[in-house]
């Protein structure tokens, strides 16, 4: 068994691992708007699987530009998506004012 | 990479085909994260909007088929990078062997989602657009946007994988015809990044739908 093997099942362990924190986690009794927290062991999960699995790091510097990138703009994305609701203020309108 | 691989006339050298060819696969993949994005998005917005009725939605998900196949697809990626580091040793047999154990973990993936729990959750009328939805009252229109989600992501992953399964048959095939070496692995290697990626989608999704609503 090469280094390489041993790093293939390193991750695998780590993965279950996170997999496991991430499932009970999830039991915890966390208020509604803080439960989305729960999304990061998926998120070191997702680094794992890219690092390990994916061998982004052993890749050129344009497979690195690209995958920094996707992630870039796919933060852009769910920013400015998410501005309006998330910052939105609705106001309570009395019944007897809608028409 | 050996200097006797043939490769493309416009390229160098068979390792600068070999670089472009996993840095186009990278570029694929990197416009699949903005198809994917929206998708992320809509359940930020949804969730925000109808927050009871979508955590009411993520309850009655069926926990232990996620969690299972979040094992399966997980398990399923290692044995595939398993198999690029055998042909890289020159053991063509077990990187064969290792493709074949991912393409069969692969079908147990569909199986358990569309076999098992697709249909179930259809009989207990989750389908969003069900006469006799099984979330009623306040909550029944954030149920539906989360079962909307749920059926459309699923759906969307499903395909991708399918996608998948053809290009592990593919490998096989070529490996099994003689195609590849330890000097030439660079499809063995492309698909595997694209196999990985179908089991990042499954990570994000994974919380999204099974465990973020499921105490709230």
């Amino acid at each position: 068994m090469n280094a390489g093997m041993i790093r293939v099942l390193l991750a695998w362990g780590l993965l279950i691992f996170l997999g496991g924190i991430e499932y009970f986690a999830s039991y915890l009794p966390l208020d509604r708007s803080l439960r989305p927290l729960i999304m990061v062991p998926a998120v070191l999960m997702v680094l794992v699987v890219a690092i390990a699995l994916m061998e982004v790091r052993k890749g050129a510097v344009i497979v690195r530009a690209f995958a920094v990138a996707a992630m870039f703009w796919l933060l852009v994305l769910l920013a400015l998506g998410s501005a309006d609701p998330l910052t939105r203020t609705n106001h309570y309108v009395p019944e007897a004012h809608v028409k | 990479m050996s200097s006797t691989v043939p490769h493309g006339f416009q390229y160098e050298s068979a390792s600068y085909q070999a670089q472009t060819a996993i840095a186009g696969m990278w570029l694929f993949l990197a416009s699949e994260v903005m198809f994917f994005g929206p998708m992320i998005l809509a359940w930020i917005f949804s969730r925000h909007w109808n927050p009871a009725g979508f955590d009411a939605g993520s309850r009655e998900a069926d926990l232990s088929i996620g969690t299972l196949n979040t094992f399966v697809i997980v398990t399923s990626s290692c044995v595939y990078a398993l198999g690029v580091q055998f042909i890289r040793a020159g053991n063509i047999r077990w990187m064969i062997l290792c493709c074949s154990a991912t393409l069969l973990l692969g079908l147990v993936f569909l199986a358990l989602k569309f076999g098992i729990e697709w249909p179930e959750d259809i009989a207990h009328n989750l389908f969003p657009t069900a006469v006799n939805f099984k979330i009623t009252g306040s909550m029944e229109g954030g149920a539906r946007l989360f079962f909307i989600f749920y059926f459309g992501a699923t759906a969307l992953h499903g395909v991708h994988m399918l996608v998948g399964i053809g290009l592990l048959l593919w490998v096989i095939r070529r490996a099994r015809r003689g195609d590849f070496s330890s000097g030439y692995d660079t499809p063995v290697i492309v698909v595997g990044i694209y196999w990985s990626f179908v089991d990042v989608v499954w990570l994000t999704l994974y919380p999204l739908i099974y465990l973020i609503g499921r105490g709230a």
